[in-house]
């Protein structure tokens, strides 16, 4: 197997980023914690487009215009994100993920 | 079928508005229970007296009308007045809901009609500040419109429609005194045995009326039959070739035999009797109906109305035969021992009802003398047992005890009740010129005629023993000298319930001379011949009336005298007394065979795998929901983060499982 | 191999290698801000392989957008909810294990269904649109089939919903409904 990086290695590389998101997401106490990991898997769910763009698809730019619109997403998620973990804080004076359980049953 | 006599119905208000009969009652009893009794209960009583009079006097009419229309010993054809199709589950097996008019149903209809008006009068007198008045007049309505259904149905599933309905006034009447544990024990008593026998009657049904419909679908309608019959209709059933041909297939005599279970449990007959002895917990003037009109006489009017088919079966009705003559004469010796002077006349019914069905057992198609006979007892018995409970009744509401040996000497106090209950007593006894010495006559002729001598002989010495234990309760009861102190406050009844007395006293006495078989008989469905008579080369009455004298005779020996001569007789029979008393231990067979046989072998294991089993399958079902939801609760954290967690965990799942099926 | 051939390789692993480093960073820090930190490094490097891939002008998107715009938005987040010497409670150990099993169970199950798919790869050097940025406009205002103008507008419109909601949630309560709510947030705040 060539170290050139193809694109096996190009996908290994954003699954992994993702896997660490992933672990962030389910690990993580503090709720903006949570939310950058939440970055990390749109930021390699974009990098999964362009990856399969530039070797995939090469004349057309379809995958770029995608990766436009989940950053458009993410920037949109990390607005209401942090509106709705200000507003929590005011009400619990505290953004622990794992002490907002009204969900529990 | 006659056209003039057709057109001279056709004009009749009382054929074509037959259906009157039994709607009024029925009309009254939803007037009165709905909307009378909670404003007046007087009015209630007297709404509902009126409507059953109305009712009696329409059925009257009709039996005028019906009979001028078909004079005596003419042809009687069964005619349906009005009716409407009610079920239809194919072209075969129709249901129509209808009044059939023919001898049979008019005589019952006069009968129910006749003797319910009466008692409803009488009970506006007995019920008096009774608490239920009105409840009492409402079932009395309801009572009589079942009765009434079921004489007139045009087809056997309208009558066992009513049949149920029947018993269950009766269970409501008997149970009238619902605050009294025994009278709520005689209710359910009632209901239980005449259900379990109504059970093999409503089998009975759908085996003919499936075999009906078979043979109509293979061989068409019947000759001489509409085209629209159905399999249900009685016209159908009595068809003595469609009653020939079942009995060529064989299911005639089991069929038969199912739905005489069902009429021997209404009629209380051997040994579904058991119910009958107990409804005397009910008011008096509901045994009077019950007893004399119309419950008991509903196995009799069933096997009647069959008789042509029946008569095809000659071990059907030989089965009708012998259990009729066993309970003529076992309620008969039961009678003579009993105190309670309600339950001495209840086994008297008994014993009475078993000439009635030994009657129409001993009859063939060739030999109906005793159809006819059965029925004009019927007819006379209706009178003059309403006449004894009523007066028994009369006795019972001024002296307040049912012991016949706290009563005596009523016969100055109470006169009239006095003469009537005579009356009465000489019918039952077969003592010339009563209402009892006809048909009782007729009865032990036909069997006499039709060579059944063992029967022959039971009847008359069931005449014998009728007479005794009749008089037993007389002497008792009117004469000699007062036993106990309420005799000495009795007076005579109110008018509304002498008026009713008087009425069944006079025609006690007059109704054995009518001709009957001229107006009912079966002879012309099978001969053309009216005259069934045999007498069997020697006047057979004076056997007869000889058995009953010889009775009276007893009785007077025994009872009439200062001497106290019974005691020394009970005493020397000893223990065939006790068992005799005990009446023959039938209740404690019967709760030996329920509480250690069948509760302890059959119910009580069925019951154990219900609750255990069955419930216990649905408890665990519960259960087991409960639990695993309450387990899966706790996976319900509220922690996102692990709902997170499982939901990659689930999307790898996914993908294996993808993967090993895909591979 | 050729000279731009390895400059692209040793790029390649050395960003690699600081991002990943970066994220794990992300992921497990104490300090909530200097996860943000970190972050904001994976997304600089996230710019860099735009570049590797020939992605200029989203490259710079990135970088205007994620490190300028939303990484400030999380610090801002991190500022208003606690204080910058705040230390974070590590997750419990089945937390943490359960963390590892999964993400690890995802990674496994990505790369084995990666190996196992040929992908249709493009010509090794097919021709690429001479200016991208150009094409990306033209392709995000087209009307044709391969136009995305609905999309582009519907993204427009969530921006907008998603600042106004933002607005809206996060904006300190009316007058008169914060004195109720703020005991009940008191009660709140006490029973928690």
């Amino acid at each position: 197997m060539s170290f050139v990086p193809g694109l096996f290695h190009w996908l290994c590389l954003s699954t992994i980023l993702f896997s660490i998101g992933l672990y962030g997401v389910m690990t993580r106490r503090n709720a903006v914690g949570v939310l950058m990991s939440v970055e990390l898997l749109l930021n390699s769910a974009a990098m999964n487009f362009l990856i399969f763009n530039h070797f995939a698809a090469k004349p057309f730019i379809d995958g770029a215009v995608m990766a436009l619109f989940i950053i458009a997403v993410a920037a949109a998620e990390a607005v209401v994100a942090m509106a709705l973990f200000v507003a929590i804080f005011r009400s619990r004076k505290t953004v622990d993920v794992t002490q907002i359980d009204t969900l529990k049953g | 079928m006659n056209e003039l006599a057709n057109n001279a119905l056709a004009n009749s208000f009382a054929f074509n508005n037959a259906w009157l009969i039994p709607a009024l009652p029925f009309f009254s009893f939803l007037l009165v229970g709905l909307f009378i009794r909670p404003y007046s209960e007087k009015l209630a009583g007297i709404v509902a007296t009126l409507s059953v009079s109305t009712s009696a006097a329409l059925s009257l009419w009709l039996a005028f009308d019906y009979f001028s229309a078909f004079p005596a010993g003419a042809e009687h054809p069964a005619l349906v007045s009005w009716s409407f199709q009610w079920l239809r589950y194919n072209e075969y097996l129709v249901v129509n809901v209808g009044t059939l008019i023919d001898s049979l149903s008019i005589l019952l209809m006069v009968v129910v009609t006749f003797v319910s008006s009466l008692v409803h009068l009488y009970s506006i007198g007995y019920m008096k500040g009774e608490d239920g008045y009105g409840r009492y007049f409402t079932y009395l309505n309801l009572f009589t419109f079942s009765m009434l259904g079921l004489v007139v149905a045009p087809n056997i599933l309208q009558t066992y429609i009513f049949w149920e309905l029947v018993g269950v006034s009766s269970f409501l009447l008997i149970g009238f005194y619902y605050t009294k544990p025994s009278a709520v024990a005689a209710s359910k008593k009632a209901f239980i045995v005449t259900r379990f026998a109504d059970l093999f009657f409503l089998v009975g049904i759908l085996l003919i009326a499936v075999v009906g419909y078979n043979l109509m679908s293979l061989f068409g309608v019947p000759n001489g039959l509409p085209e629209n019959v159905s399999a249900f209709d009685f016209a159908f059933i009595t068809n003595s070739g469609v009653s020939t041909m079942m009995n060529n297939f064989g299911i005639l005599t089991p069929a038969l035999i199912l739905i005489f279970i069902g009429a021997a449990g209404k009629s209380a007959l051997f040994p579904l009797h058991i119910w009958l002895p107990d409804a005397m917990e009910g008011p008096t003037p509901v045994s009077a109906l019950i007893h004399a009109a119309t419950m008991v006489v509903a196995g009799v009017y069933l096997v009647a109305r069959l008789f042509v088919t029946f008569a095809a079966s000659e071990s059907a009705l030989l089965v009708a035969a012998y259990l009729g003559a066993f309970t003529c004469i076992f309620a008969a010796i039961i009678a003579c021992t009993q105190n309670d002077i309600k339950r001495v006349l209840a086994y008297s019914t008994l014993s009475q009802i078993g000439y009635m069905m030994f009657a129409l057992g001993v009859a063939s198609a060739t030999e109906t003398l005793g159809y006819t006979a059965s029925l004009f007892h019927l007819f006379t018995h209706a009178f003059f047992k309403a006449l004894l409970f009523l007066g028994a009744g009369a006795v019972i509401h001024s002296v307040h005890t049912n012991n016949i040996w706290n009563m005596g000497g009523l016969a100055k106090k109470m006169p009239i009740t006095n003469i009537t209950f005579l009356i009465a007593t000489l019918a039952i006894s077969g003592v010339w010129p009563f209402a009892g010495f006809f048909s009782k006559d007729e009865i032990i002729a036909a069997a006499f005629g039709n060579h059944h001598y063992v029967i022959f002989a039971i009847g008359l010495l069931v005449a014998g023993i009728t007479a005794f234990y009749m008089f037993r309760i007389y002497i008792v009861t009117f004469l000699g000298k007062a036993r106990s102190e309420a005799v000495d406050h009795a007076h005579e009844a109110p008018m509304t319930m002498t008026i009713p007395l008087m009425i069944l006293a006079a025609l006690t006495a007059v109704v054995g001379f009518i001709h009957f078989g001229d107006y009912v008989s079966v002879a012309s469905i099978i001969t053309g011949d009216a005259t069934g008579h045999a007498e069997g080369g020697f006047p057979i009455w004076i056997p007869a009336l000889l058995s009953g004298l010889t009775g009276i005779g007893i009785a007077w020996f025994m009872y009439g005298g200062e001497k106290d001569r019974a005691t020394a007789v009970t005493e020397k029979l000893g223990v065939i007394y006790r068992v005799i008393c005990a009446k023959f231990y039938i209740d404690e067979i019967y709760q030996f065979i329920t509480h250690k046989i069948i509760i302890r072998f059959i119910s009580t294991p069925i019951a154990w795998f219900d609750k255990r089993i069955v419930d216990g399958g649905v408890d665990l079902t519960g259960w087991l929901t409960r639990r695993s939801g309450a387990t899966l609760s706790h996976l319900q954290t509220g922690q996102t983060q692990t709902y997170a967690a499982w939901l990659i965990n689930g999307v790898i799942a996914v993908v294996v499982i993808i993967w090993l099926y895909a591979s | 191999m050729n000279p731009a051939e390895l400059t692209h390789t040793i790029v390649f692993y050395g960003l690699a290698l600081v991002s990943i480093v970066a994220a794990l960073l992300v992921v497990t820090v104490k300090r909530i801000f200097r996860a943000a930190v970190a972050l904001a490094t994976v997304l600089v490097c996230g710019a860099g392989f735009y570049i590797l891939l020939d992605y200029d002008f989203i490259a710079g998107i990135q970088l205007l957008v994620y490190v300028g715009g939303i990484v400030i938005l999380i610090v801002f987040a991190v500022m208003l909810t606690s204080s910058l010497e705040d230390t974070e409670i590590r997750p419990s150990k089945s937390r943490k294990a359960l963390g590892i099993i999964s993400s690890l169970g995802f990674l496994a199950t990505a790369l084995i269904a990666f190996q196992s798919t040929s992908f249709p790869l493009s010509a090794p050097t097919p021709e690429q649109p001479s200016d991208v940025a150009l094409e990306i406009g033209r392709k995000l205002l087209g009307y044709g089939s391969d136009g995305y103008v609905l999309p582009f507008e519907i993204i427009s419109l969530l921006l907008l919903s998603a600042v106004i909601g933002a607005i809206v949630v996060a904006r300190n309560p009316l007058k008169k409904s914060s004195d109720l709510s703020g005991q009940s947030e008191q009660s709140d705040g006490s029973a928690t």
